[in-house]
């Protein structure tokens, strides 16, 4: 499991925020944010060059989805270590290394294979995730996943239509789909890979059960789906104490990109 | 996959929506898919979105009955009578007049 030691480079300053329930409950409501940010914002990079106009305004609607869930995580974030940052801040002021986000998020958006295979792995991740959490003691995220579940279940149906079309068509939409699912396969339970902290958020009711247990229910899923369709099952977890803190040139150049307009006059009211 | 004609090929799909409860569906505009899942997908993408409809109705073009004969539904000969306020009486109420001398009566606007 990692502990605080090792998530000392997201540089965070946790001051304020104590060091049991809270600073756990940042670096959870932390990893949520900073996973829906980077999906989001990656695949709103197929805005303008989706495959079909349909298809180009669905992908971006729910990358738009994916951005509105990042912004309100992170508004819990700022309220939970009170350091007087804003949501913007958080979302934007770190250098790359500061990102907590799950290693499967590293990859590119790819192809649209590529694309459809890691939003597929990381929906039914999150998903596994947010049913963990439905019941958790921190009311203001309880509320908001709620919420958030009803778009998640829509954004489910459509990326298992798109990788049922994937995998059972012939030729190269198969294949491009099975060297997607090949090469992100062992960064997939990055998503749900240990916390630090994890144990009080267990303790204090935020967490049902350990992520341990979260995953093993989505992989067993996640396999039978796959089953189903005759792709092979997924590799254990490539690397989990470093699950979210080593981050790719992939993502430094997408981090490059997000940063860019912000950075171009800091302090300045957009 | 049950639902798809032809694998990957896109066909038009007509979508009806309903704004509110009570309304009546109202055809909305079309989108293109290459079956029932994905122009579902489409449909709530483009008319439901941003909480503009309660209720949609998704149909593939191909489906729809269609019916533009004028012969049937723009017969020449008079079928006013087919109308359920009766005879156009306007063109023989004038005639009579100009034969009787009397002068269109004035609209009678009521006691008010």
């Amino acid at each position: 499991m990692t502990d605080f030691a090792s998530a000392d480079s997201i540089a965070m300053d946790f001051t304020g925020a104590g060091d049991g329930r809270e600073r756990a409950l940042a670096l959870l409501l932390l990893s949520m944010a900073d996973d829906e940010f980077v999906i989001g914002f990656s695949d709103s990079e197929w805005t303008g060059i989706g495959p079909i106009l349909e298809e180009d305004v669905a992908i971006s609607s729910l990358a738009q989805d994916e951005l509105g869930h990042a912004q309100a995580l992170y508004r819990l974030f700022a309220e939970v270590v009170g350091d007087g940052r804003d949501a913007d801040a958080v979302a934007y002021d770190r250098p790359p290394e500061g990102y907590f986000h799950a290693r499967l998020l590293d990859h590119g958006r790819g192809d649209w294979a590529a694309t459809i295979a890691r939003r597929w792995l990381y929906e039914a991740a999150d998903a596994a995730r947010l049913e963990a959490l439905a019941e958790t003691s921190f009311e203001p995220l309880r509320e908001l996943i709620a919420k958030i579940r009803r778009e998640e279940r829509y954004h489910r149906m459509h990326v298992d239509a798109w990788l049922e079309r994937l995998a059972d068509a012939e030729g190269e939409p198969r294949r491009r789909l099975l060297a997607a699912l090949e090469a992100m396969g062992p960064d997939a339970g990055t998503v749900l890979a240990p916390l630090p902290g994890e144990p009080a958020l267990v303790r204090h009711g935020i967490l049902a059960k350990p992520f341990a247990a979260i995953e093993a229910r989505w992989r067993a899923e996640a396999d039978g789906t796959l089953r189903r369709f005759g792709l092979p099952a997924l590799p254990p977890t490539r690397d989990p104490q470093s699950a979210r803190t080593s981050h790719s040139d992939v993502f430094r150049a997408l981090h490059a990109e997000f940063t860019m307009v912000r950075g171009s006059e800091v302090g300045a009211t957009w | 996959m049950t639902d798809h004609a032809t694998p990957g090929v896109l066909e038009p799909w007509e979508v009806f929506r309903q704004e509110k409860d009570g309304d009546p569906m109202r055809h909305g505009g079309s989108v293109m898919a290459p079956d029932a899942t994905l122009a579902i997908h489409y449909a709530r993408e483009m008319y439901g979105r941003r909480q503009e409809s309660v209720h949609l109705w998704i149909v593939r073009r191909a489906d729809i009955h269609d019916l533009a004969d004028p012969d049937l539904l723009q017969p020449p000969l008079d079928r006013s009578f087919k109308k359920p306020g009766g005879y156009v009486m306007r063109d023989k109420l004038a005639a009579a007049r100009e034969v009787s001398g009397q002068a269109k009566p004035k609209a009678n606007k009521g006691a008010r």
